[in-house]
C-alpha cells in the first residue's frame, strides 16, 4: 500500500493531469494508424506494380515457409480424412533450431527458452503471404472450382497462397447434417455453390434454411473483392461469399488477418475455421468472443469482409443483412452442420474401450491427465469450453520482433476451438502455424510444460485421430 | 533492475529480411520512383515516412530532456535510473534517425511538439514524488503511442532504412514500457501490471480430470 504522503503525491499529479487534460487535447496518432488510407494510384498503376513484385512476395514467403518447416508430403499409412479425399500428414513438421532436440527444449524454463532464443520459429506467429496488403487469400482449388462454377474470379494479383495442397483440409468436404445424419455426406463430393445448392439440397432442408444458404452462398462487397480501385482483382468483383472461405460449411484453409487489432503490422493471420458442430459453440469469433452465432454472421461483413473498418466498407459496399429475416436463416442453417461422424465416441465423447486401440485409450487418458488438453477441450461439450484462454506464448520468446514486415506480438486470449473432426482442419492454431497433429502436441507440451514421452505424444496423436 | 542490454537490436536485425517490400501500391505517391516496376528506387520516402521521422524526433527529442530532468527534480532511484536509460537509448536512437532522415532529405524539427512542450512545463512545476509519478505516467503513454508509430512505419512507410529502424527500435520500445509499467507499480504499490507476461513460472498442476 502506498503511504499516504505517496498517495497525496499521487493525487497531486493525477489531478494535474486531469485538468490539463480537461484544458487541451492531445494530438492523437495518425488516422491510418486505424483506419484505411484511401487509394492514391490508379488502378491500373497499382496493379501493374503488384504484379511487378509478386514473384519477390511469394520467394520471401516461400523462404520462411522453408526455414520454419518441413513441407514434404507424408501421408501417414492408411488414414484418411473424413471424405476419403486427403491422406492426414504424418510426423512433427517444426523445424528445431541447431544443436536443441525436443526433449532439451521441454526439459527448459520458458525464461531460458526466452534468453536463449530457441523456441521454434514454426511455434512463432505466422506471418502473412504479404503483410502491408493483407486480407483474403484463397487457396487454388477454390479458386479454379469458383471460376468453373460461376465465372467469378478469386484469384489476387498481389499474392498467391502460399501452403502447399496436401498439407490443407480436403477439397471439396463432405457435409454432415445434424438434421440427417442417416444420410452420410450429402455433397454429393461437390462444391456447394451459388449455382448447384439448389439442385443438391432441395428435399433435405427447409425452407428457411435454404434462404439462409443461398445468402451464405451469394458474393457480396469485400475490401480486396469489390469494384473500387482498391482492390486486388483484376476486374471489378461482385465479391465473396461466406462459404468461399468456409468451403462446404468446413475449410479450405484460405486466410486472412485478424480485425481486431491495430496499427496494420501487428494484425495476426487467421486461418479460416470449420463451422461443423455450429449447433454446440457458444461464443465465436478467435478473439471476439461475440455471443450468438446470429451476433457473428450478421457482424462478419464489418470484419471478414472489412477488416472491422466500416468506414472503408460503406464506401465499397457494405452488405448489411436484416436480422430477423436474413440472419436468422442463415444461422439456421449453420445450426445444422454436424462434425464427421466419430464412431469410436460414446454419447459423452468418451473413447468406447471396446472400439478403440489399447493405444488411443492410453492417449486418451493423457488427454485427459498429464497432458491437460481436456482441461479446455472437455469431451462432454464437444471438445470445447467455450471460453478463452491466453496461452501465453510470449514466456518463450522476445515479443515485438519483426518477421516479414509482420511485428510480432502476444496473441492475447483466443477461444478454444473444438478438436471433433480435427484431422480434417489443418493447419492449426488460430494462425495456422502448425501444420500436424504431431506439431500440435510438441508446442503444447512445451507450452503447458508437461513432460510427455515419445510413446505419450505418439498416443496423443492416436487419439486425436479418432475424435 | 534497469539495465538494458543491446540483444533486442540484435535479434531484430537477425530476422529482417535484407530489403523491405513494398506496401500496397494503391496507396502510394504519384510522382513515386522506381529503379524498375516493384523496385523503389533509394530513400523513396512517402507521407508516412516523412511524418514518422518528425513525431519520433521530436519525441525522442523529448525522451531526453525529460530523463535530465528526471536526474534533479526526481526523487526515487528506480526514476532516476530510468530517466537514466531514456537519455542513453533516445540519443542513441536520436542520432540514428538524423542520420537516415538526412539521407532521405527529411527535414527533422528542432524543438519539441506541443504536447512535449506541455508536458515539460508540467514536469518543470513538480518535484519529488509528485514528479516521479506525473514522469512515469507520461512516460506510459508515450511509450505507448510510440509502439504504435513504429508499428505503424513498419507497414505503412516505403524507405525501407526507416522502416528497418523502425523495427529495430520496436523491441527495445517495448522494454522501455515494460520497465516504465514496473516503475509505476513500485511507486504506487499497485500489483505489477506487467504486460508482456514476464516470467512468472506457472506451477502447473498435474491433476486435471474433472
Amino acid at each position: 500500500m502506498p503511504s499516504s504522503k505517496r498517495m497525496a503525491a499521487y493525487l497531486a499529479a493525477v489531478g494535474s493531469a486531469v485538468v490539463s487534460a480537461a484544458l487541451v487535447s492531445a494530438d492523437p496518432l495518425p488516422p491510418d494508424t486505424t483506419y484505411r488510407p484511401l487509394p492514391t494510384m490508379p488502378f491500373s498503376d497499382a496493379k501493374a506494380l503488384d504484379e511487378a513484385q509478386k514473384p519477390q512476395v511469394m520467394e520471401r514467403q516461400e523462404q520462411l515457409l522453408r526455414q520454419r518447416y518441413d513441407l514434404a508430403d507424408r501421408p501417414m499409412n492408411g488414414v484418411m480424412m473424413s471424405g476419403g479425399k486427403n491422406a492426414v500428414q504424418d510426423g512433427v513438421r517444426v523445424r528445431l533450431p541447431d544443436g536443441v532436440t525436443w526433449d532439451d527444449l521441454a526439459a527448459m524454463t520458458p525464461e531460458e527458452i526466452k534468453e536463449r532464443g530457441v523456441l521454434p520459429d514454426g511455434f512463432k506467429p505466422l506471418p502473412h503471404v504479404k503483410q502491408t496488403a493483407g486480407g483474403q487469400v484463397f487457396p487454388d482449388r477454390q479458386i479454379e472450382e469458383i471460376d468453373r462454377q460461376e465465372s467469378r474470379n478469386l484469384r489476387r494479383f498481389d499474392v498467391d497462397f502460399d501452403l502447399p495442397d496436401h498439407l490443407m483440409p480436403e477439397f471439396p468436404p463432405p457435409i454432415f447434417l445434424t438434421t440427417h445424419p442417416e444420410l452420410g455426406d450429402v455433397s454429393r463430393g461437390e462444391l456447394l455453390t451459388i449455382k448447384n445448392f439448389y439442385e443438391i439440397l432441395n428435399g433435405i432442408i427447409t425452407p428457411v434454411q435454404m434462404e439462409g444458404l443461398r445468402l451464405l452462398l451469394t458474393p457480396f462487397p469485400q475490401e480486396e473483392f469489390n469494384q473500387t480501385e482498391d482492390r486486388k482483382v483484376a476486374d471489378q468483383s461482385l465479391g465473396v461469399a461466406c462459404l468461399d472461405c468456409h468451403s462446404n460449411f468446413n475449410t479450405n484453409g484460405a486466410f486472412h488477418l485478424t480485425p481486431d487489432v491495430r496499427p496494420q503490422a501487428s494484425r495476426f493471420r487467421l486461418d479460416t475455421t470449420s463451422l461443423r458442430g455450429m449447433f454446440n459453440q457458444q461464443i465465436h469469433g478467435s478473439k471476439r468472443s461475440l455471443r450468438s452465432i446470429e451476433d457473428f454472421t450478421e457482424f462478419e461483413q464489418r470484419t471478414a469482409y472489412f477488416n472491422g473498418d466500416h468506414v472503408s466498407a460503406t464506401r465499397k459496399g457494405a452488405n448489411l443483412p436484416d436480422r430477423t429475416n436474413q440472419v436468422a436463416m442463415m444461422a439456421q442453417m449453420q445450426n445444422i452442420i454436424d462434425f464427421p461422424p466419430a464412431p469410436k465416441l460414446d454419447p459423452f465423447g468418451r473413447l468406447d474401450p471396446s472400439k478403440a486401440s489399447e493405444q488411443e485409450l492410453e492417449g486418451e487418458r493423457i488427454f485427459l491427465g498429464k497432458g491437460r488438453c481436456g482441461e479446455c477441450h472437455i469431451p462432454q461439450t464437444s471438445f470445447m469450453d467455450n471460453n478463452m484462454h491466453d496461452l501465453k506464448l510470449e514466456r518463450f520468446y522476445k515479443v515485438g520482433e519483426t518477421v516479414n514486415d509482420f511485428v510480432m506480438l502476444p496473441d492475447g486470449p483466443i477461444k478454444t476451438f473444438t478438436l471433433r473432426g480435427i484431422k480434417d482442419t489443418p493447419p492449426y492454431l488460430h494462425d495456422g502455424r502448425l501444420m500436424t497433429l504431431a506439431d500440435t502436441v510438441e508446442f503444447f507440451n512445451l507450452v503447458l510444460g508437461t513432460k510427455l514421452a515419445q510413446d505419450e505424444k505418439d498416443a496423443l496423436v492416436a487419439y486425436l485421430l479418432t475424435l | 533492475m534497469l539495465r538494458w542490454t543491446a540483444a533486442p537490436f540484435v535479434l531484430a536485425i537477425a530476422v529482417l529480411p535484407a530489403a523491405a517490400q513494398i506496401g500496397n501500391p494503391g496507396f502510394m505517391g504519384a510522382d513515386t520512383r522506381f529503379d524498375e516496376p516493384g523496385a523503389l528506387a533509394p530513400h523513396q520516402t512517402n507521407n508516412s515516412d516523412r511524418l514518422f521521422a518528425r513525431l519520433i524526433a521530436a519525441g525522442g527529442m523529448a525522451e531526453v530532456e525529460f530523463g535530465r530532468l528526471s536526474q534533479d527534480r526526481a526523487e526515487a532511484d528506480a526514476v532516476k535510473d530510468f530517466g537514466r536509460l531514456m537519455v542513453e537509448d533516445h540519443t542513441t536512437a536520436g542520432d540514428k534517425l538524423k542520420s537516415l532522415a538526412e539521407e532521405a532529405r527529411i527535414p527533422l524539427p528542432d524543438k519539441p511538439d506541443p504536447d512535449h512542450a506541455r508536458m515539460r512545463k508540467k514536469l518543470e512545476q513538480l518535484e519529488g514524488e509528485a514528479f516521479d509519478i506525473a514522469y512515469i505516467e507520461g512516460q506510459i503513454v508515450d511509450h505507448v503511442k510510440t509502439v504504435q508509430l513504429l508499428a505503424w512505419e513498419i507497414d505503412s512507410g516505403q524507405d525501407a532504412q526507416l522502416q528497418r529502424f523502425a523495427a529495430e527500435t520496436l523491441p527495445t520500445v517495448l522494454h522501455h514500457l515494460q520497465l516504465a509499467r514496473q516503475v509505476h507499480s513500485e511507486l504506487t504499490g499497485s500489483v505489477p501490471r506487467d504486460t508482456l507476461a514476464a516470467a512468472e513460472a506457472d506451477d502447473q498442476e498435474q491433476d486435471p480430470a474433472r
